[in-house]
């Protein structure tokens, strides 16, 4: 009964994700084609080009451009029935391929972002939370706001001159090995960091008021043991909530620290082909970006079932 | 305690005040990038003269000493052309990458003349129309293929195939016709009209001799990605906005004859970076991370020229300088004496020194001054405010509205100007409309996409256009003012002044036809002299190219036809 229950939820959960998919895709079909100009002009004649017409007419002929707005709106949802994203106007491949061959570089920058910032917010939350020595808290919870507030940009740019060009420990760009990978992580991870070990202390704190904590100080029990062991685990909930903001930011950081650093990812991607108004790689890249949520959402919406199994009935 | 992991508190004091300085440096430096706003610093630092170059085309930098084999150069560049393939692109980074990969059929000499290179002679018809080419034997692209006669024919089709979609190689050949094969080493050019710039052209980085068989067999998208080519370097990988990794052609042995060097490149490779952010590129290089960067940017000049450890080029380029167009097709700019007084009207020595940093020389016509038969007595007036609003009473705006701008016949004196918001927007469009202000002239900027301005710019909607246009022969007067060069429907052009002079026309065809350098210099000179009286545009500053390089590097020449730097034979001392 509770599976049925849960497998119809979700099944719901997947349609709409579907929507919110067509939604996006045709909301970025509409826009980057409606605003003025002429996609085929701007592929073959940035500043320093004197490109012929038959180079633009052959353009207009390879993408459809030549054809009105509305058929090529549904030759492009046909398309994306069978899973062609098209071909990018830029980089003459597949959007799929371009998108697959960006992936690994923004799985790995925000995967170890992710852990570095979950490390950083509850080794921080916990071990500032609640302490007699009221200044703890409220220092780390300033250094947290100016993280949280500061642009993605002047951190990773700080980090790069002090680590890299300062003190020589990482190359300033790249991605060859571990040690490129260092400052980039931290430039994405230290907002979310800041956000989460917020999030996380005020919730410690309403859990360490709660009585249980005190019948597990008067069982003897050490104050590590208390916030690690017991208080922890309750205070860990809302950050589930939070993972659906959290790839949200990963994903909006992947753009400025992907360029920032010169990787490789659906960031630096996203970026070259809007400043290029290659409209197919952008669809691309907004439709995989809008997969990402709906999948997290789903998976969040699991993960609620498992730890409350109140919310299926809601 | 912080999340930063910066400050731990064992710290020794003296590392922790070290470090404080550094994080100090770092905040002042972002601080100086992000505000756009000329201050007086940056007018001072354009006071000391010392920092502009003097380097001459073909020139070797650095050099003397044993050159020591091997070592891998680091380069830093700053945007990603996101395709390899010269033909196919018209990014400027080709003129230094284009040439460790592949070489070209002509180099140019010191003094500008065409020299051979893959085409070890030329012979050129009467009437100018056919060029036979003998060819260099025993050259091989990095994929074994031969070059040989068959190969031009390729090449030339490739840059002129609509399916490369060349915003640059083909149209510079664009009065190509057909090949004649005579025999493996010997090519008959024929051309549908005569053109004297052609032999120039051949020697541009984007028109770099590629592997027929790459060319035939591969995908655009390939070609892009892995083009081949006969240079002294081979691409060995390629990280799209990542970087290219060239190593050396043990073989090589077929460098310009005007080098004076033969045999393969010094260097086992070169490792080149795209580092778009300014402040990194400049600091990555000073610390030593890079041995050279092709794009010093200006307001870190004067720092270079200023450090013993680096050897700093500013080098004045061919072609046509940064430029205001005007639009000459409609009012008010198609009255010629408002191009006038926009022009005596704006101090334009203060634009570049605030603007450029004091790194690059104003321009005073419409060529760069390095440009062949360019002629000094061909100058516009210089600043001269009162003649300015008198020109611009005598041509009817003489009566002011309530805030100050100048009407006529209840028409307000207003221009616009698209600009792309895509890149950093220079300030030089904000003092040219604080300037134009004190003229009574409005000056709208239009921030748009890219896509925007470039539908605006070939339909002819705007009043004023900024760019630069680099070539290697002074046919730029012909590419920015012929008016067969005007966008219509055929064609798109780069006259985006819209200037249609007849008697210009007839100057600046009357040189492509002729390759007598007594002619030439007395048509150039008279397209020169035409043109100042037409007063199609506001040049501003000459177009120079700023790079740098640690001065372990050896034996760096300045490319003939780019300014940039040329890598074949240079050297790493250890």
């Amino acid at each position: 009964m509770r599976a049925a229950r849960l497998a119809r939820r979700l099944g719901w959960r997947a349609l709409a994700g579907v929507g919110v998919m067509w939604g996006a895709a045709t909301a970025s079909f509409f826009t980057l084609h409606g605003t003025a100009g002429d996609a085929a002009l701007s592929t073959v004649s940035g500043q320093g080009a004197d490109p012929t017409r038959a180079v633009l007419d052959q353009v207009r002929r390879d993408y459809g451009l030549d054809h009105p707005l509305w058929r090529q709106y549904t030759d492009y949802l046909g398309r994306l029935l069978h899973g062609n994203l098209g071909e990018s106007y830029q980089q003459r491949v597949p959007v799929t391929h371009a998108i697959a061959g960006q992936l690994g570089g923004t799985v790995e920058l925000a995967a170890g972002a992710v852990v570095v910032a979950l490390v950083l917010a509850v080794g921080v939350g916990v071990l500032t939370a609640k302490r007699r020595r009221r200044w703890i808290g409220a220092a780390s919870s300033g250094g947290e706001l100016v993280l949280a507030s500061m642009p993605t940009f002047v951190i990773g740019l700080l980090l790069l001159l002090v680590f890299s060009i300062g003190l020589g420990w990482f190359p300033v760009s790249g991605q060859e090995g571990l040690r490129s990978l260092v400052l980039p992580t931290f430039t994405l991870a230290l907002p979310v960091a800041a956000i989460l070990a917020q999030v996380l202390r005020s919730e410690l704190e309403d859990v360490l008021e709660q009585p249980f904590v005190l019948t597990a100080r008067a069982r003897g029990m050490r104050d590590a043991g208390v916030r690690f062991r017991h208080a922890l685990r309750h205070a860990l909930i809302p950050l589930v909530t939070m993972s659906g903001a959290v790839v949200g930011w990963l994903l909006g950081g992947a753009v400025v620290t992907e360029s920032l650093f010169n990787r490789q990812g659906i960031g630096q991607l996203m970026l070259t082909a809007t400043t290029n108004k290659d409209i197919p790689l952008v669809v691309g890249v907004i439709i995989f970006t809008s997969l990402v949520y709906v999948v997290v959402n789903l998976v969040v919406d699991v993960a609620y079932t498992l730890v409350d199994p109140r919310v299926v009935t809601l | 305690m912080s999340t930063l992991p910066v400050y731990r508190p064992r710290t020794p004091v003296r590392t922790l005040l070290r470090r404080a300085a550094v994080a100090c440096g770092a905040v002042a430096l972002i601080a100086g990038c992000s505000t756009s706003a000329p201050g007086g610093r940056s007018a001072t630092a354009g006071g000391s003269g010392s920092t502009r170059s003097t380097a001459t085309p073909g020139q070797v930098l650095n050099a003397g000493g044993t050159p020591v084999k091997g070592g891998t150069l680091k380069l830093s560049m700053s945007a990603d052309p996101l395709c390899l393939d010269p033909h196919a692109i018209s990014a400027d980074t080709e003129q230094i990458l284009g040439h460790l990969q592949f070489d070209n059929l002509t180099y140019l000499g010191k003094d500008g003349v065409p020299t051979p290179w893959l085409a070890s002679a030329w012979k050129i018809s009467p009437d100018g129309r056919t060029y036979r080419f003998t060819l260099r034997q025993g050259v091989t692209f990095a994929d074994g293929t031969p070059f040989d006669a068959h190969a031009v024919v390729v090449n030339f089709a490739h840059m002129l195939d609509p399916a490369t979609r060349s915003p640059l190689a083909g149209p510079y050949i664009a009065p190509y016709k057909d090949s004649t094969v005579i025999d493996d080493h010997t090519v008959e050019v024929h051309l549908k009209t005569a053109y004297s710039p052609f032999l120039y052209v051949l020697a541009q980085g984007w028109l770099g001799m590629e592997s027929p068989r790459a060319i035939t067999q591969d995908t655009p998208a390939q070609l892009c990605a892995h083009p081949v080519g006969s240079g002294p370097f081979e691409l060995k990988s390629y990280t799209p906005n990542v970087g290219a990794k060239y190593v050396r052609r043990p073989g090589y042995d077929w460098g310009p004859p005007a080098l004076g060097q033969s045999g393969p490149a010094e260097l086992d490779g070169v490792d080149v970076s795209w580092i778009g952010q300014d402040p990194v590129r400049y600091n990555s290089l000073v610390s030593g991370q890079y041995q050279m960067t092709g794009y010093v940017p200006p307001q870190n000049g004067p720092a270079l020229a200023a450090n013993s450890e680096f050897v700093y080029e500013n080098v004045n380029r061919i072609g046509w300088p940064f430029t205001f167009d005007f639009n000459t097709s409609r009012a008010p700019l198609s009255d010629v004496d408002v191009r006038k007084a926009l022009v005596e009207g704006v101090d334009s020595k203060a634009l570049v020194t605030t603007s450029q940093f004091g790194q690059r020389p104003p321009a005073g016509s419409y060529l760069d001054s390095v440009t062949e038969f360019y002629d000094p007595s061909a100058a516009l007036p210089g600043y001269d405010p009162k003649a300015a609003a008198a020109l611009l009473d005598k041509a009817g705006w003489g009566t002011r509205n309530a805030s100050g701008v100048r009407t006529k016949d209840g028409r307000t004196l207003s221009l616009t100007l698209p600009v792309s918001n895509a890149t950093t927007v220079s300030p030089v469009y904000e003092l040219l409309q604080a300037q134009l202000k004190k003229l009574g002239v409005q000056l709208r900027i239009e921030l748009e996409p890219q896509t925007q301005v470039t539908t605006q710019r070939y339909a002819g909607d705007y009043d004023l256009l900024s760019g630069v246009w680099h070539t290697n022969t002074p046919d730029v007067l012909y590419i920015k003012y012929a008016s067969s060069q005007i966008p219509n429907s055929q064609h798109l052009g780069q006259n985006l002044a819209r200037l249609s002079d007849p008697a210009l026309d007839t100057v600046l065809e009357q040189a492509r036809q002729t390759t007598d350098t007594t002619k030439l210099a007395s048509l150039y000179a008279q397209a020169q002299k035409r043109l100042v009286t037409d007063v199609p545009g506001l040049p501003v500053y000459q177009n120079t190219v700023l790079w740098a390089f640690s001065k372990k590097l050896h034996d760096v020449v300045v490319d003939t036809s780019h300014g940039t730097p040329l890598l074949t034979y240079a050297w790493l001392s250890r």
